[in-house]
């Protein structure tokens, strides 16, 4: 039991880490985005490179962020029942949706997605944008990247109901296991 | 049996289960996907689902990481997150309700307009009724107002923010409806249509939303006439009145200024969406940094919950692509066309009848659930028939703010019953919505009959 904590927190840490990185994205953003509308309406000045960099910026982040998400509850639910639920219910919902929502679906992207990944490594694609930024095989990339994380904290998800149904959740420190409805 | 039958009933049952599934309370992103890979084994095992079809998964996904439209979205959300965790929402609403509460209703008027104008920045029916139900429900029934009126504005008001441009539902809906419009003109062999953009939709939803607003607002002056008691006036000391210009050019005016010139570059043509929402977004920390409420705590606040928000919506859209894939795939879509088009009324018929089906799965869905689900496997058949893609987007925004409106189920409802204290009961809510519930239904009623209101201004700043 002591081994699944540790698993689940080191999970868990590796996507908030994750996720508070690719959060700076959103600042990216707005500022590489209010560059090119001041290149643009100000100096009548365009870059594509710079219009390819924060639509890349947002794609990386929301990929990139979305295990973190899962960890930290802000993919919505129908809570209708989850809501009033016990914890041990819960659990048993987490576990079973990581298994068998969460689990198939991250193995038919990846699967039938590889190939095409793939591909892009191996002809350096770049931007389908004239003068747009090389590398659109690191965009590509995040597909499996999203797959990986999101399934790596389903498996900590997949844990933590183990630990909550063993009565074992108290070895997590308290921000790792279920949040108190406020 | 058929296999053309076979794929069919499967795709129908295949929605039938994922209603179901998702009262399980599993996140609907991965319910969605994972429900609908199931259904996609089945059909294989049956012969009707060849999983080779998985292969445009990837490119799917991919043309929605590389959408510029889409970028709007994060953009906007960060815009008002910033306005909300620096304190601007929350000066912007008192400053107002001080403004006009000194007037029998004041403070109710006032809160139906700066609710319509933050709800539009995030678009997050939830955290809209939240913020203003955490902010201006005390204010209100401080203020001696009746509960049941109270809250009744505040779901109202925060439930316009789907329909307020510039709002992000509509952002995801002009930029699908851009496509679906496109693949049917080209069908029908109109090989120039004349394109759809969000633009034109923030366009067609500035009329009906102006509308809905001042019905609300005549409901509260109808209110201060003939019940005076449910909504008294302010009492503001001499201080506060002394200090109350200063506010108005401080707390009001700036941010009010941001979001209309916002607003105005995208419907004058001047800008795109995107780039007036990074304008937005930029003003926005301006605006908290000329107040000295710009910490890094403050922008790490922001740019976490930007990040969360938008990720959440993106993955359902992700989600909900598996669905419509495999749904497609399996001749789903023939039957959705064959039933609509055999619905007695015609084109009238079938827009009542999705409109019907949404407005109930406004009771357990998000708006962004519901347009990634039904949109795609409705709107070509409805498209077909000859409806305008814009009216269609702007009525289908009025119904389902109607839908979080209505109880017992309406979710604006319980999110407000949330945060609301416990001197107001339940019930209360309810009643309070109901008058508001039979507005929406005026307005819904007014743009089926007159659906110039929707596309009269899109026609006239672009000459569509």
């Amino acid at each position: 039991m002591q081994a699944l904590a540790v698993i689940i927190w080191c999970i868990s840490r590796f996507n908030i880490i994750l996720g508070h990185f690719f959060s700076w994205f959103s600042l990216g953003i707005v500022l590489v985005c209010f560059t090119v509308v001041v290149l643009r309406y100000g100096f009548s000045i365009g870059f594509i490179w710079l219009q390819d960099l924060y639509v890349w910026l947002n794609a990386m982040m929301f990929m990139g962020i979305a295990g973190f998400a899962l960890f930290n509850n802000s993919h919505v639910r129908v809570d209708i029942f989850y809501r009033p639920a016990g914890l041990r219910r819960k659990a048993i919902i987490d576990m079973f949706g990581s298994l068998f929502f969460i689990g198939p679906f991250v193995w038919v992207l990846t699967r039938w997605s590889w190939a095409y990944v793939e591909r892009s490594w191996r002809l350096g694609e770049s931007s389908a944008n004239f003068g747009g930024l090389p590398g659109l095989y690191i965009i590509k990339s995040f597909i499996l990247i999203f797959a990986f994380v999101v399934s790596i904290q389903a498996l900590a998800m997949f844990l933590r109901g183990i630990l909550v149904l063993t009565n074992n959740e108290k070895l997590l420190p308290k921000p790792y296991r279920y949040q108190e409805e406020p | 049996m058929d296999p053309v039958l076979i794929g069919e009933l499967l795709s129908l049952l295949m929605f039938v289960a994922i209603i179901g599934v998702l009262l399980l309370g599993f996140p609907v992103a991965f319910s969605l996907a994972g429900t609908s890979v199931a259904f996609a084994g089945i059909g294989y095992l049956l012969g009707v689902f060849d999983p080779s079809n998985f292969n445009s998964l990837a490119s799917r996904y991919i043309g929605v990481m590389l959408n510029e439209v889409l970028v709007a979205v994060p953009l906007f959300i960060f815009m008002g997150m910033m306005l909300e965790r620096s304190g601007i929402a929350e000066k912007l609403l008192i400053t107002m309700g001080r403004l006009f509460g000194t007037l029998r209703g004041g403070l109710g008027l006032s809160v139906i307009v700066v609710g319509a104008l933050l709800a539009a920045s995030t678009g997050i029916v939830g955290a809209t009724v939240v913020t203003m139900g955490l902010l201006s429900l005390p204010a209100m029934l401080r203020a001696g107002y009746d509960p049941r009126l109270a809250s009744g504005v505040i779901c109202a008001s925060g439930t316009l923010g789907q329909l307020i441009p510039p709002s992000t539902v509509l952002i995801f809906m002009g930029d699908m409806l851009s496509g679906i419009n496109a693949q049917v003109q080209m069908q029908m062999g109109n090989f120039a249509p004349s394109p759809v953009s969000v633009g034109d939709l923030f366009a067609g939803a500035f009329v009906p939303g102006l509308l809905l607003i001042v019905l609300y607002m005549l409901w509260m002056v109808v209110k201060a006439v003939f019940s005076p008691h449910s909504c008294p006036a302010l009492v503001v000391s001499a201080e506060e009145r002394a200090n109350l210009w200063k506010d108005v050019l401080v707390s009001l005016l700036p941010p009010l200024l941001l979001i209309f010139a916002v607003l105005g570059s995208i419907l004058a043509g001047i800008a795109t969406p995107t780039e007036s929402a990074s304008v937005g977004a930029v003003g926005a920390i301006f605006l908290a940094a000329t107040r000295w409420r710009l910490s890094l705590q403050s922008l790490r606040q922001t740019m976490l919950a930007t990040a969360n928000i938008t990720t959440m919506i993106f993955v359902i859209l992700l989600g909900a692509s598996v669905f419509s894939l495999v749904f497609r795939m399996m001749g789903g879509d023939e039957l959705v066309a064959e039933f609509l088009n055999n619905l007695p009324g015609g084109k009238m018929g079938a827009i009542l009848f999705v409109m019907l089906l949404m407005f109930l799965l406004g009771f357990i869905l998000d708006t962004f659930e519901i347009i990634f689900i039904i949109l795609p496997i409705t709107a070509p058949v409805l498209l077909t028939m000859g409806v305008d893609p814009i009216w269609l987007g702007v009525i289908i925004a009025v119904n389902l703010q109607t839908s979080f409106l209505t109880p017992p189920f309406g979710f604006s409802l319980f999110y407000l019953r949330g945060v609301a204290p416990g001197s107001v009961s339940t019930r209360m809510i309810y009643e309070g919505a109901l008058p508001f519930v039979a507005l929406q239904l005026v307005a819904i009623i007014t743009l089926l009959s007159f659906p110039e209101l929707v596309t009269w201004l899109p026609n006239m700043l672009y000459g569509r």
